[in-house]
């Protein structure tokens, strides 16, 4: 009897707690659906900038990866047993994905498609082109020890071993690397500055209601209970900012992405599926984060 | 699971209204400072000042403006902390609590401020309930005890009012139903008729007369001599910066 009468206080208290946190919005529900709009707004532009960025990042890595494709060169008089040994001791190597075998005839076809091989192509008696193993390397500066490996064996080419110098993959590396850098720290400071705002946001939120924390103070209720629904308010400004920014976020994903798509081909972003689920479950995540602790940091008269 | 419920029970039940480290003996519902400077920056308002007051003693602060009456009525509700001296109100050692402990001597007595702080998006009944059911959650029936106190002040037909509608007797008078709804020992009111008509003055004068003989200890801070003569009491006299007592 005692533990139900224990279980039903419980429940009432949670219940008038609660009842109380609806009748804080009741009276304010215009300004706080005006501070839920500013934040989603705000939220709205981080998350389109971040996704641009990350779908700008992702385009020109592909590109950058196509463009550095790794060959080793493969000597005319290379038997195929020397050439499947020197293919199994590559593929062996940290950092090479897979590799495969590109023939005399195959380079050939390639190089007719090729606007700058297609005329040498075109113009010689005999197959100029090589027979190679093209290497997909996870990071371009995982060349240096490709390069090494196959530099003085048989089957390789002697003068041209390798499609690019150790230095250039190093180049590339870096190259992907900054650009990399340069995405993380532009969509971190977009995450700043929108905390930031939304901070300033809520405060100014919780200044309209100073006169109400007082009182509630006055009367002797426990802080813990008066801070619980500026956390809830807090809370649910970041859900409510986070639910516009993901439509925000699926209208640009579904129609301004393919439409960039489709008017400056040479941006290839690709699809956005992927990166808009991302983005949406970042900015729940760090909204809710940083809104819920800047509610803690309020502070409470004597 | 009932161990954990019951930890939890007793854990609320410390900070809701059960006995803490703060509480010391003395006698229910009675008052007593005792050598107590206290003020604002460093600049004392009370200097050395002692008071006792008898459990059920109905005591007028009077004095002009800057005296500080609302300082002592702070000083005895847990807002300003003395600098020196110690303070007890109906057994609590006010002087020791913490900005986070000073729920515990709120939630002990009454108060009823010049300015009402009625909260405006609430009705009569909600400011009224609203203290009952998340600072003194153990309150049985806590909607019948908010009503009886607004019949009490005579607002039976108001529960449903917003403050912005009532006059300001009227939110006075919700005011004080607020501070006696968990019937508290003792009562402390600064300039309660401060901000309203002479009628609405003599209406809440009559209450805490019928509130302190029901066996309230009340301590009223004022400088309104209808107040004064409406109702016979010690009056403590303050004067600016320096502190006198006169019975």
């Amino acid at each position: 009897m005692s533990h139900l009468a224990n279980v039903v206080w419980a429940g009432r208290y949670a219940f008038n707690v609660f009842a109380y946190c609806v009748r804080c919005w009741r009276g304010r529900l215009g300004a706080w659906l005006a501070t839920a709009a500013a934040i989603g707004g705000v939220l709205s532009l981080a998350a389109g900038a971040e996704l641009f960025l990350v779908l700008s990042e992702r385009s020109l890595s592909e590109q950058v990866r196509a463009a550095s494709e790794f060959q080793v060169f493969l000597a005319d008089t290379a038997g195929a047993d020397q050439v499947s040994a020197l293919k199994g001791e590559i593929a062996a190597l940290p950092g090479v994905r897979h590799v495969t075998y590109r023939s005399k005839a195959e380079a050939l076809a390639l190089a007719r498609h090729n606007s700058t091989l297609a005329t040498i192509a075109d113009n010689s008696d005999v197959n100029p082109f090589p027979a190679s193993l093209v290497v997909d390397l996870s990071d371009p500066s995982a060349a240096e020890q490709v390069t090494t490996l196959v530099t003085h064996d048989p089957a390789t080419d002697r003068d041209v071993p390798s499609s690019y110098t150790p230095a250039e993959g190093r180049h590339l590396s870096a190259f992907l690397s900054m650009a990399q850098g340069v995405v993380v720290g532009i969509a971190l400071a977009a995450l700043a500055v929108a905390s930031l705002v939304a901070f300033v946001l809520l405060r100014s939120e919780i200044r309209a209601r100073r006169a109400e924390l007082r009182i509630l103070t006055l009367v002797g209720t426990p802080r813990p209970v008066i801070r619980l629904p500026v956390l809830l308010e807090a809370v649910a400004l970041a859900v409510t900012g986070t639910v516009v920014a993901s439509l925000t976020l699926t209208f640009v994903g579904d129609h301004v992405v393919p439409a960039v798509n489709t008017y400056v081909p040479f941006l290839q972003l690709g699809s956005a599926t992927g990166a808009v689920a991302a983005i949406r479950a970042a900015t729940l995540g760090s909204s809710v984060v940083a809104l819920g602790a800047c509610s803690l940091f309020v502070r409470l008269p004597r | 699971m009932p161990d954990l419920m019951r930890r939890v029970r007793d854990t609320l039940q410390m900070r809701l209204g059960g006995p803490t480290t703060t509480d010391v003996v003395g006698a229910p519902g009675s008052i007593q400072l005792r050598n107590v400077t206290a003020g604002y920056g460093g600049a004392p308002v009370l200097s050395s000042f002692d008071l006792h007051i008898n459990p059920g003693e109905f005591v007028y602060v009077v004095g002009p403006s800057g005296a500080g009456k609302t300082t002592l009525l702070r000083v005895l509700f847990g807002v300003v902390r003395p600098d020196t001296g110690w303070v007890l109100v109906d057994g609590i050692a006010v002087h020791r609590l913490q900005g986070w402990q000073t729920d515990t001597i709120r939630r002990r007595v009454g108060c009823v401020f010049q300015t009402y702080e009625l909260l405006p998006h609430l009705t009569s009944l909600e400011n009224v309930l609203l203290p009952l059911q998340l600072a003194h959650a153990r309150t049985r029936n806590a909607r019948a005890c908010a009503i009886e106190a607004l019949e009490l002040v005579g607002l039976k037909d108001k529960l449903h009012e917003f403050p912005g509608t009532l006059s300001g007797g009227q939110q006075q008078r919700v005011a004080v139903a607020r501070a006696i709804a968990h019937q508290p020992r003792v009562l402390l009111a600064d300039e309660p008729t401060g901000n309203v008509d002479s009628q609405s003055s003599a209406e809440i004068m009559e209450l805490f007369g019928q509130l302190n003989e029901m066996g309230s200890t009340v301590v009223m801070a004022t400088h309104d001599e209808f107040v004064l003569s409406s109702y016979t009491a010690r009056e403590v006299r303050l004067q600016p910066t320096l502190l006198k007592v006169a019975s």
